[in-house]
């Protein structure tokens, strides 16, 4: 947060009339026993004369004169104030400064009401870079990252990322995004990527060689992103004693989809929220032979009600997550690495991590559709220690997550399928407690009792450790 | 000299075997189902893989095991060796001609039981010999030759995969079979010395073969399921310039030898 410098006209002083978040200080202090003149800044007529950008190098004109073109509208100084600030924030969106700060003064060549404004920037560096752990499926990994920003000088961004996991997993990508008409929210991105990853669970390792293009705009409901991708996928059997109904899969595929993803996200938090709501939406056509040959239609919602009884500081969570995927094409079939897995301990808790549902010789096969429901109930700790301070990170929970996988037969008539979809059920309950670190990830110690198990499911009854960023 | 010594091993597993069990207890270790996994033969197989197919085919047909094929664009990727041919015996998987000859040898089927040791032992010098010249000369024809190449091998390796996996699949085999070539010394040689060198390992054969029916005495062995497979493929295949089918041909008794087996055992 920059701060705006004003200096008031010599006549007279300023008075407290600030807009939120800008500390306004005047160049000479008034004294108390000075001849104090009230001053209205609100009235004080202002004409724009000049504005100055210090410290452009590689940033096009065009974008900074965008956005800082209304300031030449203004008409009283408190407007002037308004404005010079909403360029500031936009301008520090753009991707492209560092730092704005904005300094007022009044204008040299002396003409009534003539004001200029400077606004100092710092771009970015050329090159930067940086390593951070991140944190998925209890896998933790760590990414070197070397990005150019405003590479271009409209805020385009250009980055290089190199993974490596701790379950064998490793990858690189290259990542080129480009905000659209300017606007940080409207943009275009394109990835080259290779991953490899091992999946345990199934017994296979693959590696994904792909290249992507997606589009990302808001609307007045939520956040839409339109993405084609094209990836090569080389799957393996992991080891000699990988079941053979995954072993079968093995081999060289290439797959094709469009997928529109739609976001609302009013959470304030991403890993201990206390109040908001997540919903994700996601439609992936694959494309086989020019066709649309399978449709995956995954839903997430997340809802989070802070305050439940007020004084006790407990917060309700609801969570609802399903998928379904169908083969319109007869002669298409669904690689296990795009099937859809159950359970785990920030999922289906009380499981192993997908551990429901069909399995062949320890593998999970994966299957077709699934749904999953969960309650919340958190507290802060008990006695509160650390109130205010560390205390705050960690939370008690009490949970009852209930879920189903399977195959569905889309023939049958809708009661007896409703029925097979909930006859199945799995669910169980539990409580533990949760540790928000920092925006990583989120810990979970649970206490977990599953109460309705499969045959061939995994159950975890007991203690069950989870780490990661999403969560049901 | 370490095929001579497996050669040992698997002879005295046959004799445990044939002790341990009469034939009747013998086939019940055989009541699962076998399958041999290999890629499409008419679309999709390549020239080096094809002898290996056959061979593994010639010495199950050979032993009697009950066996059925399974074809899939993916039997390199499945197999456990990544390399094809594959048997499925229950959950165990058995990849290429060797390890498949010791694995029925240990389950009680093994075509030379009753030969003598000298012969069994020469038999798979012959057998490492075929692998070393035929397989080098068969992976030499079909990557390195760029008419066969580009005309055969290509098309074939890259047919089960659209567009771009159908160009860089078969790119990526070529780079590794030519660095093996490379490593075996074989990269250097030109296709007349390839040749060569296949005619001096056929009349190895015919002389070996001479006029008997089989190679080792009255009944078949794996030599004579090798030498199938390298000569059938080797007198059928249609390559541009075709180098070896006229090779074939020179050598009558090993013609003979070839269509002899296929009546016997293929049809």
């Amino acid at each position: 947060m920059g701060a705006v410098h004003a200096k008031a006209p010599p006549s007279g002083t300023l008075r407290d009339s600030q807009p939120t978040g800008i500390k306004t200080t005047s160049t000479f202090a008034p004294k108390k026993d000075d001849n104090v003149i009230k001053l209205d800044i609100d009235k004080i007529p202002v004409r724009v004369q000049r504005i100055v950008v210090d410290g452009l190098t590689r940033t096009k004109d065009d974008i900074v004169i965008r956005e800082i073109r209304p300031l030449l509208n203004a008409k009283t100084f408190d407007e002037l104030v308004h404005l010079s600030y909403n360029a500031k924030v936009k301008m520090e969106r753009l991707g492209v400064f560092k730092n704005v700060v904005i300094a007022i003064d009044v204008s040299k060549d002396n003409r009534e009401y003539g004001y200029e404004v400077l606004f100092e920037v710092q771009e970015f560096r050329r090159i930067d870079g940086g390593i951070h752990t991140s944190i998925s499926n209890n896998d933790g990994s760590l990414d070197f990252q070397l990005k150019m920003p405003n590479i271009l000088g409209r805020g385009e961004r250009f980055s290089l990322d190199y993974t490596v996991g701790t379950k064998r997993t490793h990858g690189y990508s290259a990542y080129f995004k480009k905000p659209l008409n300017n606007n940080p929210d409207i943009f275009f991105g394109s990835t080259a990527y290779q991953f490899h990853g091992e999946y345990p669970w199934s017994g296979y390792k693959q590696t994904d060689r792909g290249i992507a293009f997606d589009l990302t705009f808001p609307t007045i409901l939520g956040s839409h992103n339109i993405q084609w991708e094209g990836v090569w996928r080389d799957l393996r059997a992991l080891t000699r004693d990988t079941s053979f109904s995954v072993r079968e899969q093995a081999g060289h595929s290439l797959k094709s989809s469009l997928k529109h993803t739609f976001t609302i996200d009013t959470r304030d938090d991403p890993i201990l929220p206390t109040v908001g709501m997540l919903w994700r939406t996601s439609q992936v056509q694959f494309i086989f032979r020019k066709h649309f040959s399978v449709l995956d239609i995954e839903t997430f919602f997340n809802f989070f009600y802070y305050n439940f009884p007020s004084y006790l500081g407990q917060i309700f969570q609801m969570s609802l997550a399903g998928g379904l995927m169908r083969t319109l094409d007869p002669v298409a079939s669904v690689s296990i690495s795009d099937r859809f897995f159950l359970g785990g301990p920030l999922t289906l808790r009380g499981f192993n991590l997908k551990g429901c549902g069909p399995h062949s010789h320890d593998n999970a096969l994966g299957a077709e559709s699934y749904w999953l429901a969960a309650a919340h109930l958190y507290s802060p700790l008990p006695f509160r220690p650390g109130k205010g301070r560390f205390g705050e990170l960690f939370k008690t929970h009490f949970f009852v997550n209930a879920g189903n996988l399977g195959n569905l037969d889309f023939s049958g008539c809708s009661k007896s399928f409703l029925c097979r979809v909930c006859v199945k059920m799995r669910w169980s309950y539990g409580c533990g407690i949760v540790l928000c670190m920092g925006r990583i990830a989120r810990l979970e110690l649970n206490y977990v009792v599953p109460m309705r198990v499969q045959k061939g499911d995994k159950a975890n009854p007991g203690l069950q450790f989870g780490i990661g960023i999403q969560f049901l | 000299m370490s095929s001579v010594l497996d050669q040992e091993n698997i002879d005295n597993l046959c004799v445990d075997v044939s002790e341990a069990s009469g034939t009747s207890r013998e086939q019940q270790k055989w009541s699962e189902d076998v399958i041999l996994f290999q890629p499409y033969q008419v679309e999709q197989i390549t020239l080096p893989d094809y002898a290996q197919c056959l061979a593994v085919e010639a010495f199950l047909r050979m032993t009697g095991i009950i066996f059925r094929v399974e074809q899939r664009t993916n039997a390199a990727e499945m197999s456990p060796s990544g390399k094809v041919p594959f048997i499925q015996v229950g959950s165990q998987l058995i990849a290429e001609f060797e390890p498949i000859v010791k694995f029925a040898a240990s389950k009680g089927y093994c075509l030379c039981k009753d030969k003598p040791e000298q012969a069994v032992a020469e038999m798979w010098a012959y057998v490492s010999m075929l692998d070393n010249i035929l397989t080098n000369a068969e992976l030499y024809v079909a990557w390195m030759v760029p008419d066969v190449l580009a005309e055969v091998t290509k098309p074939r390796y890259g047919c089960a995969y659209p567009w771009p996996l159908n160009w860089i699949l078969p790119w990526l085999k070529q780079r590794e079979v030519q660095h093996l070539m490379t490593i075996k010394d074989w990269a250097s040689k030109s296709l007349g010395e390839v040749t060569g060198e296949v005619r001096v390992c056929l009349r190895a054969l015919s002389e070996k073969l001479d006029k008997n029916k089989f190679f080792l005495g009255p009944t078949p062995s794996e030599l004579d399921a090798v030498v199938f497979g390298h000569i059938f493929i080797l007198q059928t295949s249609k390559l541009p310039g075709s180098p070896f089918n006229k090779l074939v041909s020179q050598f009558d008794n090993l013609g003979n030898f070839c269509k002899r087996i296929e009546s016997t055992y293929f049809f």
